[in-house]
């Protein structure tokens, strides 16, 4: 079934990801958008990491 | 002929390589059809970047040919892990980190024209106090009009198991047993609640995902072409999804048991000091195993006297919280792992060989089994000769146990639930069971507690 990665990439798997890919890059641009008009109204906020050290 | 090396049993998916073991020593072959891309991954600079990162367990590289395959490129020498743990024996953060790890290493490694082929997390384990990537053979060169040959393994090893715990605010760990190779995306989808659908990203790669997957619809002409620019958001998205996702704290049995048990602080300071004495008496110990270790206190002890510590309990809580503080502290020598003692992890894959049992991949110098057997006799009913014999198996130079009496509080309020058929359970029962086993070398009274610790060298066998 789906789960043999080395035999069947996983057909199903390639019209998800472009389908998801689409919805993002959508969803990514709008919100970079927001992010833009929003800098002229706020102060960008100190960068921080929230990332724990690895 | 009889084979002058052993081929690892779990080692047989990929067919760039595989894992060998020759005279004792864990070797990995890269064979002729995965040479270019192993090739490049060196030249390209990306595997000396993510050891640096310590992303990835470096190996020595080995120009001769250990296995007489004419299938030879190169041998590898990985450097040893020292206790190999399976995601079923790991806390929510543990797993949450090494999904973490496996999209920065997509990252990183699509930075140097390679991509991760493998989202599994068995190439993830414990080393060196932190999560690695042991999987030398999951990079390849990078084609960008293709989209992430991984993804859906990682939705179904990864991300399910982690929305699961997220969403029903319980561990789940032990879901990863009965699914070694990942939750099936329309199981995750039903056992997730509706609420769920209305995270965009969560909504994507499970529901999304699982409904178009089920159509089964095989589209051999690709309906776009994928693009880095597209593969880079879907790894933004889920990294954005993992890192939100957590399991709130709740008190767990015992997670208030050493904050209860500072009011006897004269206890645990007893405590502590004789079974530090008693650790340096014993001579070559090297690695420990602490059974119902709760959040590692005593761990510690070993750990910090350079003695490599594997710290189980059965309570999930308690080793996320250890996790989270060998994180902090950058403690090296301790490895957290989820372990019910009654039912330790069993051998499990193809011929039941793939991955061992817990019981038998746990042989240590010394076993710390402290406020335990208790539990085990009370509590699960085991007899004490069963314990004693399952002791005498872990530790190969010593055991330091507790003897916990009827009288003491803790075992008076499991028996205020159940009937006391524990008749057997005595002090006296328990050193005469035990010497059939055990040399009794000490034994000392901790406190004015009424629990007796001791220290005992099994027989020679």
């Amino acid at each position: 079934m789906h789960h043999l990665l080395y035999i069947d990439p996983g057909s199903g798997s390639y019209l998800v990801q472009a389908i998801i890919a689409a919805v993002l890059g959508v969803a990514f641009f709008f919100k970079n958008i927001l992010a833009y008009i929003k800098s002229f109204f706020y102060r960008p906020p100190k960068k921080t990491d929230d990332n724990p050290p690895r | 002929m009889e084979k002058s090396f052993i081929q690892h049993p779990s080692s047989y998916r990929d067919p760039s390589g595989f894992i060998f073991l020759k005279e004792g020593v864990l070797y990995r072959q890269v064979n002729k059809v995965f040479a270019g891309d192993f090739d490049f991954f060196i030249s390209s600079g990306c595997y000396e970047k993510l050891v640096l990162q310590k992303l990835l367990l470096p190996h020595e590289a080995i120009q001769e040919n250990l296995t007489g395959s004419p299938e030879w490129h190169i041998t590898l020498k990985p450097e040893p892990a020292a206790f190999l743990s399976w995601p079923y024996e790991w806390s929510f953060d543990m797993l949450k980190d090494a999904a973490l790890l496996t999209l920065r290493l997509v990252r990183e490694s699509v930075a140097s024209g390679l991509i991760l082929k493998d989202a599994a997390p068995y190439n993830v384990q414990w080393h060196k106090g932190r999560l690695i990537f042991i999987d030398t053979l999951s990079f390849e060169k990078y084609n960008e009009a293709a989209p992430w040959i991984a993804y859906r393994q990682f939705c179904e090893q990864f991300l399910g198991p982690l929305l699961l715990m997220h969403y029903r605010k319980m561990p789940l760990h032990q879901l990863l047993l009965a699914w070694p190779e990942g939750i099936p995306l329309n199981i995750i989808r039903s056992l997730l609640p509706g609420s769920s659908k209305f995270s965009l990203h969560t909504y994507l790669h499970i529901h999304l995902n699982a409904r178009i997957s089920s159509k089964g619809r095989a589209s051999k002409k690709p309906a776009a072409k994928f693009s880095k620019q597209k593969l880079l958001n879907l790894i933004t998205s889920l990294e954005a999804l993992v890192n939100k996702l957590k399991l709130p704290a709740q008190k767990s049995a015992w997670s208030d048991y050493y904050d209860e048990a500072s009011g006897r602080s004269d206890y645990l300071k007893a405590k502590k000091k004789i079974i530090g004495e008693w650790i340096d008496s014993v001579t070559g110990v090297t690695t420990a195993a602490d059974l119902g270790a709760n959040d590692g206190e005593f761990s510690r002890l070993a750990a910090d006297r350079n003695i490599y510590t594997i710290a189980a309990d059965f309570d999930p809580w308690c080793i996320n919280n250890l996790y989270r503080s060998i994180k902090q502290s950058g403690q090296k020598n301790i490895q957290p792992l989820i372990a019910d003692l009654s039912n330790p992890s069993p051998a499990i894959g193809f011929n039941n060989n793939e991955r061992i049992s817990f019981i038998s991949r746990l042989k240590v110098d010394l076993c710390l089994a402290l406020a335990l057997i208790h539990h085990l006799c009370i509590g699960k009913n085991l007899s004490l000769e069963m314990t004693a014999d399952f002791f005498s198996r872990i530790g190969r130079k010593a055991l330091i146990i507790e003897f916990v009496p009827k009288s003491d509080e803790k075992v008076q309020l499991m028996l205020s639930v159940k009937k006391d058929i524990y008749t057997a359970y005595t002090e006296d029962n328990f050193k005469k069971t035990f010497s059939s086993y055990f040399q009794i070398a000490r034994r000392e009274v901790i406190g004015y507690s009424g629990r007796v610790l001791y220290l005992m060298t099994p027989h020679e066998k």
